[in-house]
């Protein structure tokens, strides 16, 4: 486990990998039928036939009594996202966006799906993709009432292509999973670390610092790290290359002493730390 | 230029005094020191608050002697190295020709941690010898122990008598030698009982839970964070450089954790590994010198069965 925190879907977004599709199924209507109780739009994307999909909602009395009402729809995975299954990462989001509006607009709270993504992370060049277009809209999700849980289904992807993209989740079922970049509220610093960072995460890391694609405001890379319990000194010297890169200081905020304390032995240029109890 | 004993000399010029008596203690320091001021030398003392004070009383009132906390400076080996070589570093940019230091360990040193803290007089004839230093550490005979005195002349090249003589030690051994050498290290007490915990080839997250676990609030904080660094650090190396398998075992006791890593391999293969940063593309340099400055006490042992290194956090000096 990453912390203590079991995914219950309150930070917005939830990366859920799978083995066996019928618990996938019923995490996910269980998902759709809180956001209905919130008020909320859903959508189940899906590759599957949609008449299926439908034929196994209606089941779900809740969900049921709302695809009659319109407030909740099936939708097929190839309609949502760019017909050559890469996603266009800012198109995606822009596409997100105008749902959440037309949710809000039709008096619902807000817009929460479920997207059975596999078939969108296939391949190399789809996973990078998909897994930059993950960070953007977890970036929206901290300023607009959008919500999603993002499934995977492993045997198909394999450990490696599902860490890459649980990594990038403030939310994960992943229990191999030790550290989570993700996105932090306007104000609120340029992004989130949780967990653990060691060795045997380094190329992780450097992944998803890459995918994160963080942007410096005033020369800094401000980074909430109140939930990171561990971070070696191989993960720093990382972050400050980094940060030199994007010609910027990464600074860090923790609630612990020792960070400060092996960021002052490395005599590190481009990375601060702020203690703050 | 060099001055005193020291002049014409390249690089550390490292002393140690044995004194049975306060007289004999500033027959030694007092010319060292007025020579020192006198000569433009930053002048610098890091004694213990007696010594300290003998020495400042002593002293012609106004000289511009420098007087370190002696305690601080000399907390944990790693870090005394590192501040005393920026301190060297600053002065010499500063244009000194030589620098004069005498220092004296804080009697607690003599007890179960004195093994780093003679790794350390052994490491620093290499660690201090880029810069014009000329370096006194003085042994009060009547509280040192034998064992001690011992080892204080094979890691002085040389000793400075009340008399104004520089006397060769005829047991001093190069650092990179002494410290290759398997040392005797004091078990702890706590070690004679079976382990809380013991890890066969654990993952460095695994590990670092087992620190935790194993705390339950016994240490502050900050000192069980600095431990779990510590082990994290010492698991990567021994995993990534070691010999399989890899064992890790912890002991909890009312005032300290003890742990110790072990892998069936020999160890670094720098003797100042620990100590100095990193030496000679050594893997693991890094690792093993933060470890160090992690921790209140860390030992090493080399035998048959492989290579350990033993952590303790919280307090070192238990009565084993």
């Amino acid at each position: 486990m990453i912390d203590e925190q079991r995914p219950d879907g309150s930070s917005g977004h939830v990366c859920w990998a799978y083995d066996d599709p019928a618990t996938f199924r019923r995490s996910a209507e269980a998902y759709l039928t809180a956001g209905l109780a919130a008020g909320e739009r859903v959508w189940y994307i899906s590759p599957d036939e949609p008449e299926s999909v439908l034929a196994r909602l209606r089941g779900v009395p809740a969900i049921a009594d709302a695809l009659r009402r319109g407030a909740a729809e099936v939708v097929p995975l190839g309609s949502t996202y760019a017909s050559d299954w890469t996603v266009d990462p800012a198109a995606q989001v822009a596409a997100y966006a105008a749902a959440t509006e037309q949710a809000l607009a039709a008096g619902h709270t807000g817009l929460r799906v479920v997207a059975e993504a596999t078939a969108l992370v296939r391949t190399p060049a789809q996973l990078d993709a998909f897994a930059r277009y993950e960070h953007q809209v977890d970036r929206y999700m901290r300023s607009r009432p959008f919500r999603a849980m993002c499934a995977y289904h492993r045997p198909e992807l394999g450990a490696r292509a599902v860490a890459e993209l649980a990594s990038l989740h403030p939310e994960s079922n992943v229990e191999e999973l030790l550290f989570r970049l993700y996105a932090v509220a306007p104000g609120d610093g340029h992004a989130a670390l949780a967990g653990e960072l060691d060795p045997s995460q380094h190329e992780l890391f450097g992944t998803a610092l890459a995918r994160a694609d963080l942007r410096p405001t005033g020369g800094e890379l401000v980074l909430r790290a109140t939930g990171l319990r561990f971070l070696d000194h191989r993960s720093l010297v990382h972050l400050d290359e980094y940060a030199h890169r994007r010609a910027a200081t990464a600074v860090l905020r923790t609630g612990r002493p020792a960070l400060a304390r092996l960021v002052d032995l490395l005599d590190l240029p481009r990375v601060r730390v702020e203690v703050a109890r | 230029m060099r001055t005193g004993a020291a002049a014409g000399h390249q690089g550390y010029y490292h002393e140690a005094i044995r004194y049975d008596s306060d007289d004999e203690l500033l027959a030694v320091l007092l010319p060292f020191l007025i020579g020192g001021v006198e000569a433009g030398e930053p002048t610098f003392v890091a004694l213990g608050e007696r010594t300290g004070g003998l020495v400042r009383s002593a002293l012609p009132p106004g000289l511009k002697v420098e007087f370190l906390p002696g305690g601080d400076v000399y907390a944990r080996p790693t870090a005394a190295i590192r501040s005393y070589r920026r301190l060297l570093a600053d002065r010499v940019a500063e244009g000194a020709g030589q620098i004069r230091i005498v220092g004296e360990l804080p009697r607690l040193a003599f007890g179960p941690t004195w093994d780093w803290w003679a790794r350390y007089e052994a490491a620093i004839n290499h660690a201090y010898d880029e810069f014009p230093l000329w370096s006194m550490c003085a042994y009060d005979t009547r509280i040192t122990p034998a064992a001690v005195l011992a080892d204080v002349a094979r890691t002085h090249p040389r000793f400075a008598t009340p008399d104004g003589g520089h006397l060769p030690s005829p047991t001093y051994t190069p650092p990179a030698e002494y410290l290759l050498e398997n040392h005797p290290v004091v078990p702890d007490p706590l070690q004679a009982a079976t382990p809380a915990v013991e890890l066969t080839d654990p993952t460095a997250a695994q590990a670092r839970a087992a620190v935790h676990a194993v705390d339950r609030g016994l240490l502050p904080a900050d000192d069980v964070d600095d431990l779990v660094v510590a082990v994290s650090e010492t698991v990567t190396n021994a995993q990534r450089y070691g010999v399989p398998p890899v064992r890790v075992r912890l002991w909890p006791g009312h005032d300290r954790i003890v742990v110790t890593v072990s892998d069936g391999g020999a160890g670094p293969r720098d003797p100042f590994a620990g100590l100095l940063p990193v030496g000679d593309g050594d893997p693991g340099g890094l690792g093993l010198w933060i470890t160090y400055q992690s921790c209140n006490h860390v030992t090493l042992r080399r035998d048959e069965a492989g290579f350990t290194l033993r952590l303790t956090a919280g307090n070192p000096h238990h009565g084993g």
